[in-house]
């Protein structure tokens, strides 16, 4: 640590090893305030000094102020600040070039010397009012030596060093001392703000994210919505009295109800979805096979088999429908296993896809098509429970026919069928 | 020869202002609390007051009314880091003559102090 560094007792002291020491208490400072702080403290023990101060320039705030000040004569915090247009910042601002007296640092006894010179002390002379400014300014703040910081050609701050105690002058050797530990502030200041930038931005990007990820949702939702549109569409042509979807979404959502599955937030969003989307695919058979009356031919229905396929693929950019697609792709399995596009049976087939398949036959055959007339309930509450076991799961079978009973009931118009189910 | 009452809680604020005021030919007291800045107003008998707003005990918007309503002629400028739009208000109300935010420029502080001289001086 610089400060633990010995001063010996001759003059020469070893300043390669104390900056040394400062150099590896950089590396070692995670906080470069603290680098600030120990420099100060430590320039003022060694040098025996009235008082070491460090201005350093804020850049939220465009101005310069005191980051640290130690010594007896030490300086106040917080209470004064010099703007860019001060004369002290504007000496050490200016290009090297066009200020022929400006040095890399300043003692009060050169600017006394200067303005005591003809050229400076004429009222019009804009250079000798600025030396006349860092005359007061350095008086008010009892400073001897100034030793300015940059980086990259910007002043970043300024080491103010008061008179020494035992009032023995400055010597070259510790004013390039001086050069070096002002040199190492400012580059502490910059990797502070660095830091600083650093964290700031990481919330902005954080904050960008969450942005991206909302609009995203946000795009999902409309495209949902769209296919919701589309997949209405598919049973347009066709003259159901309710729509098709959000009969086949209520009988689902009713069998699932009965059946005791968990419909909380996601698990009914997704069931939802399923039941909604299930035929979307549909939008891609052409309408002379998805409305043709009769029987398809083998090459139609290979044709139309595919909207199982399509139906998954057009859900693609659905990230969050991995599991509907999965669901839609599974509609027309059978329980048996005999059904398509991949022949699952039993457990293989999701609960959710085996609850669309029930639904979905059921509200088909109760409906008009556009080639033939809806049929009854009994009839298709017939057909549904005779297919118990081989084209659909008995236990939905069962769940969606005794919901089914309990809606009807509440209408207070029990199907014969129903009555005999109630009855077995 | 002009006379300044300074009062600020930090012991080094005073003492800095203290030494700069002396250097511009003032006589200067310092007060770190608002009591003392009242038994000071009494005694000392400045022209212009520098007055902090947060100290421990009586504030300054508070001793800045005290101040006004016993001495009225008594210049006082607050110096303070606080600058919210409502402080600044009260302060106005109150009557202070000026609101300076620190950190602030010593040489607009010195100009400020030296237009209250001013004006005290041609009021006589």
């Amino acid at each position: 640590m610089p400060t633990k560094a010995k001063l010996p007792n001759t003059q020469k002291f070893d300043y390669q090893e104390v900056l040394r020491d400062v150099a590896r208490s950089m590396v070692r400072l995670k906080r470069p305030d603290r680098l600030l702080k120990l420099i100060t403290r430590f320039i003022d023990q060694q040098f025996g000094l009235a008082h070491a101060s460090l201005l350093v320039f804020d850049p939220k705030k465009g101005h310069y102020v005191f980051v640290h000040s130690k010594g007896t004569k030490r300086l106040p915090m917080g209470l004064v600040k010099f703007d860019s247009d001060h004369p002290l910042v504007q000496w050490f601002s200016g290009s090297k070039k066009k200020l022929p007296f400006q040095k890399d640092f300043l003692f009060l006894s050169d600017v006394k010397k200067m303005l005591s010179r003809a050229e400076f002390r004429m009222a019009s002379n804009s250079k000798g009012d600025q030396l006349a400014g860092i005359q007061k300014t350095m008086q008010n703040l009892k400073v001897e030596l100034l030793v300015p910081g940059y980086f990259k050609d910007a002043l970043v701050g300024l080491l103010m060093l008061g008179r020494r105690v035992n009032g023995r002058c400055f010597t070259t050797q510790e004013v390039t001392f001086f050069q070096t530990l002002a040199h190492d502030c400012s580059m502490a200041v910059k990797t502070a703000e660095y830091n600083q930038n650093l964290v700031e931005q990481n919330q902005e990007l954080a904050k960008r994210l969450e942005e991206i990820e909302r609009m995203r949702n946000k795009e999902q939702r409309t495209y949902y919505e769209i296919m919701r549109s589309l997949a209405e569409e598919v049973h347009a042509k066709e003259p159901y009295i309710f729509s098709h979807v959000s009969e086949v979404e209520r009988l689902g959502m009713m069998t699932a109800r009965e059946m005791g599955m968990d419909l909380s937030g996601k698990t009914k969003d997704l069931l939802s979805a399923a039941l909604i989307l299930h035929d979307v695919g549909k939008i891609g058979i052409p309408d002379n096979i998805l409305c043709k009356p009769g029987q398809l031919t083998q090459e139609e229905w290979r044709v139309m088999k595919t909207h199982v396929e399509k139906g998954a693929r057009i859900l693609e950019p659905l990230t969050d429908f991995k599991k509907v697609r999965e669901i839609i792709m599974s509609h027309h399995e059978r329980f048996d296993g005999s059904g398509y596009p991949r022949g699952l049976k039993g457990d293989e087939i999701s609960i959710e896809a085996r609850i669309i398949s029930v639904v979905d036959s059921f509200h088909a055959i109760v409906s008009s098509r556009c080639y033939r007339e809806g049929r009854s309930i009994d009839s298709a509450i017939h057909e549904v429970r005779n297919c118990a076991g081989t084209q659909f799961d008995p236990v939905v079978v069962d769940a969606f026919l005794r919901a089914l009973r309990t809606e009807l009931q509440k209408k207070g118009e029990i199907p014969s069928a129903l009555a005999e189910h109630a009855a077995d | 020869m002009n006379k300044i009452l300074i009062v600020d809680d930090e012991i080094e604020i005073c003492e800095f202002l203290k030494s700069f005021f002396e250097d511009r030919d003032f006589k200067v007291a310092i007060a770190c609390d608002g009591t003392q800045a009242l038994e000071q107003v009494s005694l000392f008998h400045p022209e212009v007051v520098l007055l902090d707003i947060q100290m421990p005990g009586l504030d300054g918007l508070q001793t800045l009314k005290k101040i006004k309503e016993m001495h009225p002629k008594v210049k006082v400028i607050m110096v303070t880091a606080v600058e919210t739009q409502e402080k600044i208000e009260e302060a106005m109300r109150l009557g202070a003559d000026n609101y300076i935010t620190k950190p602030l420029s010593l040489e607009y502080l010195e100009k400020d102090v030296q237009d209250k001289i001013d004006i005290l001086a041609k009021d006589l």
